[in-house]
């Protein structure tokens, strides 16, 4: 525990002192705070129409639903594309840059370098998400937004991102080429993030199979507050998976070599 | 005998149809430094890096400090440091941020970790560049840093995998002092294919070559060993006929040349007296007599090459 957690932070800080990290949180919160004011502007505007012709036949405008869901909807696009950016160093750049041998010649399993490496990861992408949450958290002061449909919708981004950090940590640790890792990490995310497209949940087994596999399926319920097992265990799956993954593959290269 | 702290027993080691090593036992003995000496894919790289647990062996034995790699690879490991051939630096840390996060990793307590890191950079004189960062330094300090981080924990086996590569010469001399001090404190076991530094650093001599070791001893044994295989250089005023040195006893074979003529004595045989004695009786005038000691080149090019390969290159050469 002691190891992982010694790898972890010094990863965490290793993300901080590079400038991608910074460019990244950057781009991140600009394209969030532009997000978030588009949708405030609309619901603005939309409520003004509803107050001046009534509201009649209409379902009624609510904060947590108009504005928080759709922009931590957005958000979870944009991470789509950056934490496989963030993760492609994370095993990659150790074998490029060859500081590899110091961390695989000490006394740690391969888990322990990947839970490492993971929590590392996620620490920093929860600096992240606590960005993304700020402008949201900003309309509690002149709203009354459903608390526990904004947390589950929270919850949702949480676990998603955890998926997306470790399929890229999966992908960095298949390459030396951090760029590689990167491109797989977001190809990976891709398709499963576009599997919802062909699949249909109320179709036949195949098409039920191919939308269970999305990630859009199961991140729609926590939009809408929904907090059900069955999503759960499905964001936890494919990260535990991802990570399984992920030390296989450092096992298989102590054999192979 | 000392007590041995690294044991390997039969390790082999094959990539695909390849055999990289091939039956290979070595001990290494607690203080000593032993020289791994050999060609460029003779395996040397590949046996440093089973040691360090970065392969594992494909059959074979390997114990560090008694404790098996594969049995308890992180136990082993904690007793071992490693230093591949570019040292495994992490370019956006300082030295003593770097050597501390190693220190930690490895198991070292936090109440004993400034000390173990002040320690480790002062042995290999990093501490007057302890805050700056490792992409800043010179190559010579980023060669002691990865020197520093496998010792830092005080392990009792430390590997260094050619070590002063792409280094100067004053930085190669310290690099060797520091090496010769590791030993007593250490075990190494270091690769290197210049062989005036295995002179200057070990204690013995292990040589492999295609994957076996084909010589494993002291240096002044391996030498002694080889030592039949020395040739005597005569010079004379007024040379004698070939036959007429040809039929002293234990001359073996015999070359003339311009610079005085090349004996080489039968196994275990020593002409000498007897070629100073007809060498008076027949005036021939003797003017210089030196036995000519094989050095290690030669010794290491014995071993590492078959006869054939020798006799091409003399033919490539000619």
């Amino acid at each position: 525990m002691n190891a992982i957690g010694t790898i972890a932070f010094r990863e965490w800080r290793t993300l901080f002192l590079s400038p991608l990290a910074w460019v990244l949180l950057a781009a991140m919160g600009g394209i969030n705070a532009y997000v978030h004011q588009v949708l405030l502007n609309e619901f603005l505007e939309n409520s003004m129409r509803m107050g001046m012709f009534g509201g009649a036949g209409v379902p009624p405008l609510s904060i947590s639903a108009d504005i928080i869901a759709p922009a931590l909807g957005n958000s979870a696009v944009i991470l789509l594309m950056l934490v496989p950016l963030m993760a492609m160093r994370l095993i990659a750049d150790e074998k490029r840059r060859e500081s590899w041998p110091a961390l695989a010649s000490s006394p740690v399993t391969p888990m322990q370098i990947i839970l490492g490496k993971y929590f590392g990861l996620m620490l920093f992408l929860l600096v992240v998400i606590g960005m993304v949450a700020l402008p949201p958290l900003t309309l509690f002061l002149f709203g009354k937004p459903d608390v526990g449909r904004v947390a589950a919708a929270f919850l949702g981004l949480i676990l998603m991102t955890s998926a997306f950090g470790a399929v890229g940590l999966a992908a960095s640790s298949m390459t030396k080429n951090p760029f590689v890792a990167a491109v797989a990490g977001f190809g990976a995310l891709l398709m499963l993030w576009i599997a919802a497209w062909m699949g249909d949940p109320s179709g036949g087994l195949l098409e039920r199979a191919v939308s269970y596999i999305s990630f859009v399926t199961h991140f729609e319920n926590f939009l809408k507050g929904v907090i059900s097992t069955g999503d759960l265990a499905y964001y936890l799956f494919i990260t535990a998976l991802a990570l399984l993954f992920a030390r296989q593959r450092l096992m298989a290269e102590r054999l192979s070599g | 005998m000392a007590e041995t702290m690294i044991e390997i027993v039969d390790l082999t080691r094959t990539y695909g149809p390849l055999k990289a090593l091939d039956r290979i036992n070595l001990q290494v003995a607690r203080g000593q430094v032993m020289g791994f000496l050999g060609p460029n894919g003779a395996g040397k790289t590949t046996t440093m890096r089973i040691l360090a647990g970065l392969l594992s062996p494909s059959e074979g034995t390997v114990k560090v400090g008694g404790i098996d790699l594969i049995d308890q690879p992180n136990a082993a490991r904690a007793r071992l440091g490693y230093l591949p051939e570019s040292p495994p630096l992490y370019p956006e840390l300082t030295v003593r941020e770097y050597l501390t996060y190693l220190a930690q990793l490895r198991g070292v307590s936090a109440d004993r970790r400034k000390s173990a890191v002040d320690r480790a950079m002062e042995r290999c004189g990093l501490t007057h560049v302890a805050g700056r960062l490792l992409e800043n330094v010179s190559r010579g300090y980023k060669q002691r840093a990865g020197i520093a981080q496998a010792i830092v924990h005080g392990p009792d086996v430390v590997i260094l995998d050619e070590p002063t590569v792409g280094l100067d010469p004053i930085q190669i001399r310290e690099i060797r002092a520091l090496i010769r001090e590791l030993g007593g404190e250490h075990s190494v076991l270091l690769s290197t294919h210049i062989l005036p530094e295995v002179r200057m650093t070990c204690d013995r001599v292990a040589v492999i070559a295609k994957g076996k070791i084909v010589a494993e001893d002291s240096l002044d044994g391996l030498e002694a060993r080889f030592q039949h295989l020395a040739a005597l250089r005569v010079r004379w005023n007024a040379p004698p006929a070939l036959e007429a040195v040809r039929e002293i006893a234990g001359v073996g074979e015999v070359e003339p040349g311009a610079e005085g003529w090349l004996i080489t004595p039968k196994k275990g045989a020593d002409p000498t007296p007897e070629l100073v004695r007809r060498s008076v009786e027949q005036g021939w005038d003797l003017r210089e007599l030196t036995p000519t000691s094989r050095t290690l080149e030669e010794i290491f090019l014995n071993l590492t090459t078959t006869e054939a390969e020798q006799n091409g290159s003399a033919k490539e050469a000619a």
